[in-house]
């Protein structure tokens, strides 16, 4: 957890995000037992842990897509207010407002694309950029041009998504994202729900937002993704860090046995 | 067989239909807005709010829509104070309202549950997306939820629609003269039911495809997205629109 701090002293003015002693519960099962986190400006974290391991769960508590039962959250400097939910079940935010504003600079991929089915992928891109950022629209349309374009996806402006392929429809995804100009892109596992050959069409993208500098947090299963972009690999193991540090020392000298075992176990 | 009293008296039939048409479309239109807003309240986790709409519309649902209307019209004409509200507005003396209230809460009833299951069929990770890019409730709703919601209750609504238009004539029980209250006076003052309920049958159908087609046409559009893509490249037409939907 001390790491971050080897590659530049100035790492807390830039931070992008701050996660601090994230806890989550469900039930009696504790998910997440003190999760922290920080990512400063242009970072690529990759979250790595076996399944049930609480990582997904981690990403859904920094926007609140699930109710973390303590910590801290602050993106870009501003600290996302927090109070305990009226029916229980962890906190909940104090001022919608606040988490709305959040939400839109934390943009979110997620395993299962989650496209609007009934809108086609330019209108899937646009929505949120003029109905939440309030874009006029012509300035959203030309932005989603150059986005599409980027992900290789111009020419498929106007098809259904139900009409795409996997790898289509989460590049349509990263691209919905990336529409919001957010100040940090979570991926919850994007590529685990893809057939083995289009798993490559996705990884290319999210590698060249790494090398645009983009800050990313992401979740996922490909070792050797997340061993070459990566800036910092997190090992979560039953809802704690057990190994942080960057890639080349993580996964070369690794000081936990439990990440020894799972790298054994990805590598074969 | 002889249809000269009936093409006589197609003035009859004329005003008949153009009250059918009245009535369905109004409670139809009616029935709809309310039934928005219900089914939202339906799928609330909360009882308080959610009971009360699951007992309007299993009231509704669960007895025939002559009942109703007897309770309305018949029903409440027996209060005393709708007695006397009626001596001083006129318009309480007329059926047509009865029918029309009736219709509506019948119709509502039935769409709000339409709607209620196409709302929770909706995919919950489209939801998520759309909270998760800063959507407040309200823009979930009409944004994602409610339009997608739609689209899959459109086949359901449509046959609710067609009952509503079969439905409607037994307003002529509490006499309206509705399309098949024009038959019944015509059969009982030639003594021809069988030519009098034949016509106004063939009306009923033509309105029947008349509503059909519509619907075709809706789905066609609204369900591009769920059909094979080289069929919405065909429909240019379609495509176009949606291009200057954007």
């Amino acid at each position: 957890m001390v790491l971050a701090e080897q590659e530049t002293g100035s790492a807390v003015a830039a931070a992008a995000l701050i996660a601090e002693d994230i806890h989550k519960s469900f039930g009696d099962l504790e998910v997440l037992k003190g999760v922290s986190l920080t990512a400063r400006e242009g970072d690529v974290i990759a979250m790595l842990g076996s399944s049930g391991s609480g990582k997904s769960t981690f990403l859904r508590c920094l926007n609140l897509l699930e109710r973390p039962n303590a910590g801290r959250i602050i993106v870009a400097g501003e600290e996302l207010r927090l109070k305990p939910a009226k029916h229980g079940g962890g906190l909940e935010a104090e001022d919608r407002e606040q988490i709305r504003r959040i939400r839109a600079r934390l943009a979110m991929v997620f395993q299962s694309f989650n496209l609007w089915s009934h809108m086609t992928v330019l209108q899937n891109v646009i929505e949120a950029p003029i109905h939440v950022l309030k874009r006029p629209k012509a300035e959203a349309i030309a932005y989603a041009g150059e986005i599409l374009q980027k992900v290789g996806l111009y020419d498929r402006r106007d098809y259904y998504p139900a009409h795409l392929s996997g790898g289509q429809q989460q590049r349509v995804a990263i691209a919905r994202a990336l529409a919001m100009d957010p100040a940090v892109l979570l991926f919850d596992e994007p590529t685990s729900a893809l057939d083995p050959e289009l798993v490559g069409e996705v990884l290319r993208v999210i590698r060249r937002l790494a090398e645009e500098g983009r800050t990313m947090i992401v979740v996922t299963h490909e070792m050797g993704f997340a061993r070459e972009v990566s800036c910092e690999t997190v090992f979560l193991h039953e809802g704690r860090v057990e190994e942080q540090g960057p890639p080349e020392q993580v996964f070369t000298n690794p000081r936990s046995a439990r990440f020894r075992q799972f790298l054994e176990g990805n590598l074969k | 067989m002889d249809f000269t009293p009936i093409l006589e008296n197609y003035q009859l039939y004329l005003k008949g239909l153009w009250i059918t048409l009245q009535l369905v479309s109004l409670s139809l239109v009616i029935g709809l807005g309310m039934a928005v807003p219900l089914a939202i309240l339906r799928t609330s986790s909360n009882p308080l709010v959610n009971a009360p709409v699951w007992s309007f519309t299993y009231f509704f649902r669960g007895t025939p829509l002559l009942v109703q209307m007897f309770l309305l019209y018949y029903g409440l004409g027996q209060m005393q104070f709708m007695i006397e509200l009626s001596q001083q507005l006129d318009f309480l003396k007329d059926a047509y309202w009865y029918a029309l209230v009736a219709f509506t809460l019948n119709t509502a009833a039935y769409t709000t549950e339409i709607i209620r299951g196409a709302i929770e069929g909706t995919d919950y990770g489209e939801v998520e997306a759309a909270r998760a890019c800063g959507m407040s409730r309200f823009q979930t709703y009409t944004r994602v939820i409610l339009p997608s919601a739609f689209r899959r209750a459109l086949p359901a609504y449509s046959n609710e629609v067609i009952f509503m238009l079969h439905g409607s004539a037994i307003a002529s029980v509490i006499t309206i003269i509705d399309l098949t209250g024009a038959a019944r006076i015509i059969a009982s003052r030639y003594y021809n039911p069988f030519e009098a309920f034949i016509a106004v049958g063939a009306v009923y159908f033509c309105i029947t495809f008349t509503l059909i087609g519509g619907f075709k046409l809706l789905e066609r559009h609204w369900f591009a997205h769920l059909r094979p893509r080289e069929e919405v490249k065909a429909k240019g037409r379609t495509k176009d629109k949606a291009q200057q939907v954007i």
